[in-house]
């Protein structure tokens, strides 16, 4: 009996807790409806958060929210995950190797302040519209922050590690390996953290912008035909995602490095 | 000396320091020359990458009859006012929330949610509000811009040590003075840093929203001549704009620097990241 | 006169695992002028007696008086020089010095006078436009000092304001502050680790408990400061009270038996 007290107890503290945190979030959705409700905008402008609701079954019912929610979060996964490959590859070899960073270093300065959505159109000519251009894309933007994250966590090794493991006659590929990579892996994992939102806005971007299915495509469709409770529908699918992924990143961060002290590689 | 050792310090200006632009400079070179090769040797097909020249000569064409220079100022205009807007917001909020709890209690959550909500997904319902134009260019960019630098101020601000506080406190500082002479700068390295994050992001939603619908930008003007298969044109057009970011990018660095000279870091602050 | 008066002063703080005492019935009194040094073992507390007289965090229980009324925060009555990291990074010497001129209102023609004067006494001449990251940490304390002193508080709180300098500028900088009281006289309470500081400065020495702090011993200073240092640190009487005060520190860490 005194267990389960304790549990309902801390269930309803925590629950306490959320409200407290979440009620400028209802504020709003309360002040959204009574404004919808109330016909001082109109519903072309503002749907109801009720309509909004009830579109969003609606749609989840046809299969037009998860098929293609599944599809834009395969190609900003996928993207990434090349990016990361990559990109830790680059950072690595540009933290130890003079030529490397000569060579790589104003390929970056030029790649890491450009707007690299611009390059849409040539991704398409070359592409097509569909996964493949997007997923590439992907890749190309978030690239640039995985290399300039690794290079920063390989430049943060400490020398008297390196020298140390120098003295006892560590090769460079062992260096590399077994040394650097593994004292750069917070670093890596803030800039996966930090790059995991621009891969999902990148994918949805394209997507919204050349088409090819998934839920930017979708929401821009809804768009043309001025269906507002689906305009508000997908971009409340983008946030809950985003905000979801972010969370998991952050639990799976402390799950795997329990040592971490988050302000070290913000 | 060895010759790989003689050609090192040769490049890193350490003899004539003019060479150390000229060997930075040499990865592009060799980019541009592969590039020109490939095309030029027809291991490439010309319809789907345009030489570097087909490209210098487009880009020379559409800046001698204007269409480039509207098109990337009006964009350039949209993003940078979007910029300057959403930063100046971004501190006033930061600073809000970092000194008053009840700020902090009311904004935090609506900050931590909208963090990750792709702002270009609000492009649609802004041009469903507002039409296509300036207003929902602009609009997007403030939004995207206001988070980073609400975060980077409120990080800043808290981090600023309590016996500083104490000592301008003793020292007859009233509230508002203490937000805005000793806050403010104290906390502004880290402001700048998510200024910085956020010029990075005011031209991508600039361009993504001119691409997704707009009369006139670059971006637009990019899509459009990708539309039309003017490719040469339209990488000519993409090169304008990876260089007017660069140049901004540049500039905001060397703003940073002189405002930020009395700080320690100043010598280690790096080209990137 | 009594300038700084306190009597059964008590502060705990809350922490998750319910109240920590920190101070226990805390009596003091500072005269007008007087030089008064605060020493005991870490973590005692003595630096959150000399925070709550500077108004900066209130006490639980107890009455405090500066000058005959109770305090409403930090004031410019009492001038503070802490450790490290107080200085503003952004300012330069003459701007940090300039500081407290411009918040208590002194006319601007009279400023700039003041400053120039004080950044000769504290030896910066030439270095007005140096930022903080530029100078040493001897430089930077004496910077903080000068920056104090420039609006004439009446009182001065020190918190170890030379424990992250080395030996050396140490000792320099404990000669410009016993010049400066000397010609100033103005109240000063200075919370020090180091036992010879304290007893080479002060007229009076408390020793405070093991946390939860309380005023345990005092020690009346008798010294002739008149000569230079050497004669005093070498001097049998000044050895003599510095082993009494080391020893009572010693008995309230708890290492003696």
């Amino acid at each position: 009996m005194d267990k389960a007290a304790s549990i309902a107890r801390r269930g309803i503290s925590a629950l306490g807790g959320a409200l407290t945190y979440s009620y400028p979030l209802l504020l709003v959705l309360a002040v959204w409806e009574v404004i919808a409700q109330a016909g001082l905008v109109r519903p072309l402008f503002l749907p109801t958060v009720t309509q909004v609701f009830e579109q969003f079954w609606t749609l989840l019912l046809e299969g037009e929210i998860v098929a293609p929610l599944l599809m834009s979060l395969y190609r900003a996964f996928a993207g990434l995950a090349l990016s990361v490959a990559v990109g830790v590859v680059i950072g690595l070899l540009m933290a130890r190797s003079r030529f490397a960073n000569w060579a790589f270093d104003p390929l970056v300065s030029f790649g890491f302040p450009a707007p690299k959505i611009a390059f849409v159109p040539i991704f398409i000519l070359w592409f097509g519209i569909d996964s493949l251009s997007k997923i590439l894309l992907v890749a190309f933007t978030c690239v640039f922050p995985m290399i300039v994250a690794t290079h920063h966590g390989a430049m943060a090794v400490s020398r008297t590690i390196i020298w140390s493991a120098e003295a006892m006659g560590t090769s460079e590929r062992q260096m590399l390996s077994r040394v650097i990579f593994p004292s750069s892996l917070p670093y890596i994992f803030a800039g996966i953290r930090v790059t995991l939102p621009v891969a999902l806005i990148i994918a949805f971007t394209t997507e919204m912008i050349a088409g090819g299915g998934g839920v930017g495509a979708l929401l821009m469709f809804a768009q043309r035909f001025f269906q507002t409770p689906t305009v508000f529908v997908y971009i409340l699918v983008m946030l809950t995602t985003g905000f979801i992924l972010d969370r998991l990143v952050l639990r799976l961060e402390a799950w795997l490095m329990p040592w971490l002290d988050e302000q070290a590689t913000s | 000396m060895s010759v790989t050792e003689r050609i090192g310090r040769l490049a890193m200006g350490a003899e004539y320091p003019w060479l150390r632009s000229v060997s930075q400079m040499m990865p592009i070179v060799a980019v541009v020359l592969v590039w020109q090769l490939a095309v030029d040797l027809g291991l490439v097909d010309r319809n789907f990458l345009p030489s570097f020249t087909d490209t210098i000569r487009a880009l020379w064409d559409i800046t001698r009859n204007g269409e480039l220079t509207i098109n990337l100022l009006v964009s350039t205009y949209r993003a940078v006012g979007g910029l300057l807007i959403g930063s100046l917001l971004g501190v006033m909020i930061g600073m809000a929330m970092a000194t008053s709890k009840r700020a902090d209690q009311f904004l935090g959550p609506l900050v931590a949610t909208t963090y990750s909500l792709p702002k270009s997904s609000l492009v649609p319902l802004f041009i469903l509000w507002f039409g296509i134009g300036d207003v929902m260019n602009m609009l997007t960019v403030v939004l995207a811009c206001l988070l980073p630098v609400i975060v980077s101020t409120y990080h800043g601000v808290r981090a600023v040590p309590p016996v500083m506080l104490w000592s301008a406190q003793a020292m007859n500082t009233g509230p508002s003075s203490m937000r805005w002479r000793i806050l403010l700068p104290a906390a502004m390295p880290s402001i700048l840093t998510g200024v910085r994050i956020a010029l990075g992001f005011c031209f991508v939603l600039t361009i993504s929203a001119e691409m997704i619908a707009a009369k006139v930008g670059i971006g637009k003007l990019i899509f459009f001549y990708g539309e039309s298969g003017a490719y040469a044109h339209m990488f000519g057009g993409l090169l304008a704009v990876v260089v007017v970011a660069y140049v901004l990018d540049r500039l905001l660095i060397a703003f940073m620097h002189y405002l930020l000279r009395w700080h320690d870091s100043i010598s280690a602050s790096s080209a990137h990241g | 006169m009594t300038s700084i008066r306190v009597e059964h002063l008590n502060k705990s703080y809350k922490t998750r695992d319910g109240d920590v005492p920190a101070l226990q019935d805390i009596n003091l009194n500072v005269q007008e002028g007087e030089f008064v040094s605060i020493v005991g073992p870490s973590g005692c507390g003595k630096s959150t007696l000399l925070y709550i007289i500077g108004g900066f965090i209130t006490a639980d229980s107890g009455d405090l008086r500066v000058s005959g009324s109770p305090i409403a925060g930090p004031g410019i009555d009492r001038g503070v020089v802490f450790q490290e990291y107080a200085l503003f990074p952004w300012l330069n010497v003459s701007q940090n010095i300039r500081y407290g001129l411009e918040m208590t209102g002194v006319p601007r023609e009279q400023r700039d006078e003041i400053v120039q004067r004080l950044v000769r006494t504290i030896g910066l001449g030439g270095f007005e436009n140096r930022f903080p990251r530029e100078l040493s940490g001897g430089m930077r304390q004496r910077v903080a000092i000068a920056r104090t002193l420039a609006y004439n508080p009446k009182i001065l709180l020190l918190d170890e304001p030379f424990g992250a300098l080395d030996a050396q500028t140490r000792e320099t900088m404990q000669d410009e502050l016993l010049r400066l009281w000397l010609a100033h006289r103005k109240t000063v309470i200075m919370v020090t680790h180091d036992v010879s500081e304290a007893v080479y400065l002060s007229e009076r020495v408390l020793v405070m408990s093991k946390r939860p702090g309380r005023m345990v011993e005092e020690f009346k200073i008798d010294l002739d400061r008149s000569g230079d240092r050497e004669k005093m640190i070498l001097s049998e009487d000044f050895n003599k009270i510095r082993n009494e005060v080391w020893l009572a520190v010693r008995r309230q860490t708890g290492s003696l038996q």
